[in-house]
C-alpha cells in the first residue's frame, strides 16, 4: 500500500477512535493489525513487546479507573483495547514501512517539501551516531563524578548543542551534494499511488464507520 | 574545467575583532592540484566554504569560476562546478546506503533515472569501491566513507573539487588511494582541485606551488621554496628517549588477546598489553590506525576482543560509575568534555565531585594564571579558543586527578610555549599524586621529559620501543 495513503489512513483513525466508544471495533482493528503484522513476518519479539507494553499500561489505567469506582464496565473495557489499537495501528505502520519510501511517498504523492522530507531521513540515519554521541556524554559525566540520568536536563542541552552542529554540518553536506531547496529533482524511484489503494483506504474506513454505527449503545 | 579566482577576500565573524581573511588574493588554475596549507585556526575552512559557496560572502572581495561569481551561477548547475568533501566522513551523507546516497546526488541534479544505474557503477568503480555499492554507510569506516564522498563528486562530475583536511582521521592506505584518485582526477580529468592540509607527507611529487595561507593572506610559495618546505616536513621528530619497560613493573592495566576492529576490519590484531603503574607511556601510529579507538575500550565505551584487567580484576566487572572515576579519558575534542556552560561553572564541578583539598581557590587562580586563563571566569566554553578550550579541558581533568588518565592529543592545537606549560603542569601533578598517564600525540617536541616508555602501534600491533637500561 502507499506509504502516504497508509499514514493518514493510521492517523485518521486513531483520531476517530479517540472519540468512539466500540469496543467491538476495537477488538476488530486488533486482530486485524495483529493479522497483517503476522503476514508480513514481524520477528515474534517484536510483537511481544508490541503487547507486553500496551498491556502493562492498559492494565494499570483499567486498574486504577476501578479503584476510583466510578467508570462503568463498558468503558473500561473500550479504554483497555484502545490502548492496544494504537500501540498495534503504530506497529502496523511502522514495521511494515520502510523509511526512505516513505519519504519518497511524502515528496512525490504528498508533496510534501523535499528539505522536510530529506531532512527528516537524514536524522533518521544518524541514529546509531547519536546513541554513541549519548553514551559519551554520560561517560564524561561520569568521570567527572557527575550521573546524568535520562531524565537529566544535562544531558539534553549536552545532546541538543551536537545535534545543532551536527545539523549544519548535515545541510551543508546536502547543498554540496546538489540539493536546491525547492528545486525540481528527478526520481530514481517512483512511488505508486494506485486506484487500488485509494479503494482499500476508502473502504476499509466505510467499513469502520458502519461498524461504529452499528455498534453504537 | 574551471579556473578558480579569489580576488580582495576579506571576512570577519561576527564575534571576533580581527578579520579571519584580509584582502585575500589568489588563482587557483585548472587541471593543477593545489595544496593550501596553514596553522589550524588559520582560516583553511573559511576560505574553502566561501569558495564552496557554503557561506555567504560578507565583507568584499569576489569569487570567480572562469570569470563567472558563484551567485550567477543557475543554482541547479552549481554543485557541478563546484564540490566539496569535509573533514568529518561520517556527516556528509543524507541516505542509509552507498547506492541509495548516489541516486539522491543524482535526483538533485535531475539525471534520467534510466541512466543513474550506469553511472552510479561507473564513479564507484572508477575509486574502487564497486563492493560498497549496497552497503550501510554508518558501518563504513572514515576512510571507505571518505572513499564513497569522493565516488559521489566523480558522480556529479564536478569542475572543481575542494577537501578540508579530507585525511584527518583515516588511515595511510586509505589516503594513499585517495590521493591517487585525485591525482587522476585533475591530470586526466581536468578537474581543479584545492586540498587544505596541515600534514605535508606525501605531495612532493604532485604539488608545484604550495599554498600557504598566514595572517589571513594567500602565498604561493616558488617550486624550489615549496619542494624545501616538503623536505623539511618528516614526520615529527621523536625527540624523545623512553627506555623499554622492566619486567618487574607494576602494571596498572593488563590486557589480553585484545583485539580491536571496525566493522570487519582489525585495527589491533590479538596480543597481550601491558600499562605500567605510575609512569607516563605515548602511543605514537599513524592517523586512523587505532590510537583512540583503543582509548575507548579502555574507558568501556567501543567495542573489543579480549580482557582488560584494571589491578587484576576484569574492567567489565567493575562498577561503571567506580570505574570511570579510575580510568578517565581527555576526550580529544574538548567540547565533548564540557558539561556546562562557562569556565567558572565546568570547574565548580570539577572542584566539587574531584581532589578539592589539594585544589584551593588560590592554587586554581595561579593554575589559571600559568595556563593564561585568568579573567575568563564568565565567558562561555565554546567562545574560548580552541587552544584556551584544550587547556581548560585539561586543568579540569587534573582536578580530578584519576589514578590513570588516557590523554588523547593532548596539545593539539597549542602554540609551544603553552605545551611547555602544559608539560610541567602535568609533570607537578602527576607526581604529587602518582599518576598513571597514557596519553596519544602527534606533537613530540618537548615532551622528553614527561615520557617514560614509547609504545609504537604499526601493522596492527602494539609494541614498547626504547633503549634498555642496566639497573
Amino acid at each position: 500500500m502507499n506509504p502516504s495513503l497508509k499514514l493518514a489512513w493510521v492517523v485518521l483513525l486513531a483520531l476517530e477512535l479517540s472519540f468512539t466508544q466500540v469496543w467491538t471495533v476495537n477488538v476488530v482493528l486488533i486482530v486485524i493489525c495483529l493479522a497483517l503484522m503476522i503476514w508480513r513476518r514481524v520477528a515474534i519479539k517484536r510483537l511481544l513487546w508490541l503487547t507486553g507494553v500496551p498491556l502493562f499500561f492498559a492494565s494499570a489505567l483499567v486498574w486504577s479507573l476501578t479503584l476510583q469506582g466510578s467508570a462503568s464496565h463498558h468503558f473500561l473495557i473500550v479504554i483497555f483495547t484502545r490502548m492496544f489499537v494504537y500501540v498495534y495501528l503504530g506497529g502496523l505502520f511502522t514495521q511494515t514501512t520502510d523509511p526512505l519510501t516513505l519519504t519518497r511517498s511524502l515528496e512525490q504523492n504528498a508533496h510534501l517539501p523535499a528539505k522536510f522530507a530529506y531532512g527528516f531521513l537524514a536524522a533518521f540515519n544518524l541514529m546509531p551516531k547519536i546513541k554513541a554521541e549519548v553514551a559519551s556524554i554520560k561517560a564524561a559525566a561520569l568521570m567527572r563524578g557527575q550521573v546524568l540520568h535520562v531524565w537529566s536536563p544535562q544531558l539534553y542541552f549536552k545532546a541538543i548543542l551536537t545535534a545543532m552542529h551536527w545539523s549544519d554540518q548535515l545541510s551543508l553536506a546536502m547543498v554540496s551534494h546538489g540539493f536546491v531547496e525547492g528545486a525540481p529533482r528527478t526520481h530514481a524511484a517512483v512511488i505508486p499511488l494506485r486506484h487500488r489503494d485509494w479503494w482499500l483506504t476508502g473502504g476499509s474506513l466505510v467499513l469502520i464507520q458502519v461498524g461504529l454505527f452499528i455498534g453504537l449503545p | 574545467m574551471a579556473v578558480v579566482n579569489v580576488t580582495h577576500l576579506t571576512y570577519h565573524y561576527a564575534h571576533q575583532s580581527k578579520p579571519v581573511l584580509n584582502d585575500l588574493n589568489v588563482t587557483f588554475p585548472t587541471g593543477k592540484f593545489s595544496l593550501l596549507t596553514g596553522a589550524s585556526g588559520g582560516g583553511k575552512s573559511t576560505l574553502l566554504k566561501l569558495m564552496a559557496g557554503l557561506m555567504p560572502l560578507s565583507d568584499t572581495g569576489t569569487i570567480t569560476y572562469d570569470g563567472r561569481p558563484w551567485s550567477s551561477i543557475p543554482a541547479g548547475q552549481r554543485s557541478q562546478t563546484v564540490a566539496m568533501l569535509f573533514q568529518e566522513p561520517s556527516l556528509q551523507f543524507t541516505m542509509d546506503t552507498v547506492e541509495n546516497e548516489c541516486r539522491f546526488v543524482l535526483e538533485n541534479l535531475q539525471v534520467d533515472p534510466a541512466t543513474m544505474p550506469d553511472r552510479i557503477a561507473a564513479s564507484l568503480a572508477f575509486i574502487g569501491i564497486t563492493a560498497l555499492r549496497h552497503r550501510n554507510l554508518m558501518t563504513l569506516s572514515g576512510g571507505e566513507q571518505q572513499k564513497v564522498a569522493l565516488a559521489i563528486i566523480v558522480a556529479m562530475d564536478s569542475d572543481v573539487i575542494l577537501l578540508d583536511e579530507p585525511f584527518a582521521s583515516i588511515d595511510p592506505i586509505a589516503r594513499q588511494v585517495l590521493l591517487d584518485k585525485l591525482v587522476a582526477l585533475c591530470t586526466d580529468h581536468g578537474k581543479t582541485i584545492v586540498l587544505a592540509d596541515h600534514d605535508l607527507s606525501g605531495y612532493a611529487e604532485w604539488v608545484d606551488h604550495l599554498a600557504v595561507l598566514e595572517h589571513g593572506q594567500v602565498n604561493l610559495l616558488s617550486p624550489s621554496e615549496t619542494q624545501a618546505r616538503f623536505a623539511n616536513f618528516t614526520p615529527a621528530k621523536l625527540a624523545i628517549h623512553p627506555a623499554m619497560p622492566r619486567p618487574t613493573n607494576p602494571i596498572v592495566l593488563q590486557g589480553s588477546q585484545i583485539r580491536l576492529y571496525q566493522g570487519d576490519r582489525d585495527l589491533i590484531k590479538p596480543q597481550n598489553l601491558a600499562f605500567y603503574e605510575h609512569k607516563t607511556t605515548l602511543i605514537t601510529g599513524p592517523n586512523g590506525s587505532g590510537k583512540s579507538t583503543l582509548f575507548r575500550a579502555l574507558v568501556r565505551l567501543g567495542h573489543y576482543q579480549g580482557t582488560f584487567n584494571y589491578h587484576e580484576t576484569n574492567i567489565q566487572k567493575i562498577r561503571q560509575r567506580r570505574y570511570a572515576r579510575q580510568v578517565s579519558l581527555m576526550f580529544q575534542t574538548a567540547a565533548a568534555q564540557f558539561l556546562n556552560v562557562t569556565v567558572a561553572e565546568e570547574l565548580a564541578l570539577s572542584l566539587k565531585y574531584g581532589r578539592t583539598k589539594d585544589f584551593p581557590s588560590e592554587r586554581i587562580d595561579q593554575l589559571l594564571e600559568r595556563l593564561d586563563l585568568s579573567g575568563r571566569h564568565d565567558q562561555v566554553l565554546y567562545s574560548l579558543s580552541s587552544g584556551q578550550q584544550k587547556k581548560l579541558q585539561l586543568l579540569c581533568m587534573l582536578i580530578m586527578a584519576p589514578p590513570v588518565l588516557l590523554l588523547d592529543e593532548p596539545f593539539k592545537g597549542l602554540d609551544l610555549a603553552s605545551v611547555t606549560t602544559v608539560v610541567a603542569i602535568l609533570r607537578e601533578i602527576q607526581a604529587e599524586f602518582k599518576l598513571t598517564l597514557i596519553l596519544v600525540s602527534h606533537q613530540l617536541s618537548g615532551l622528553d621529559d614527561l615520557v617514560d616508555y614509547h609504545l609504537q602501534l604499526d601493522h596492527q600491533h602494539l609494541q614498547y620501543v626504547g633503549v634498555f637500561h642496566e639497573s
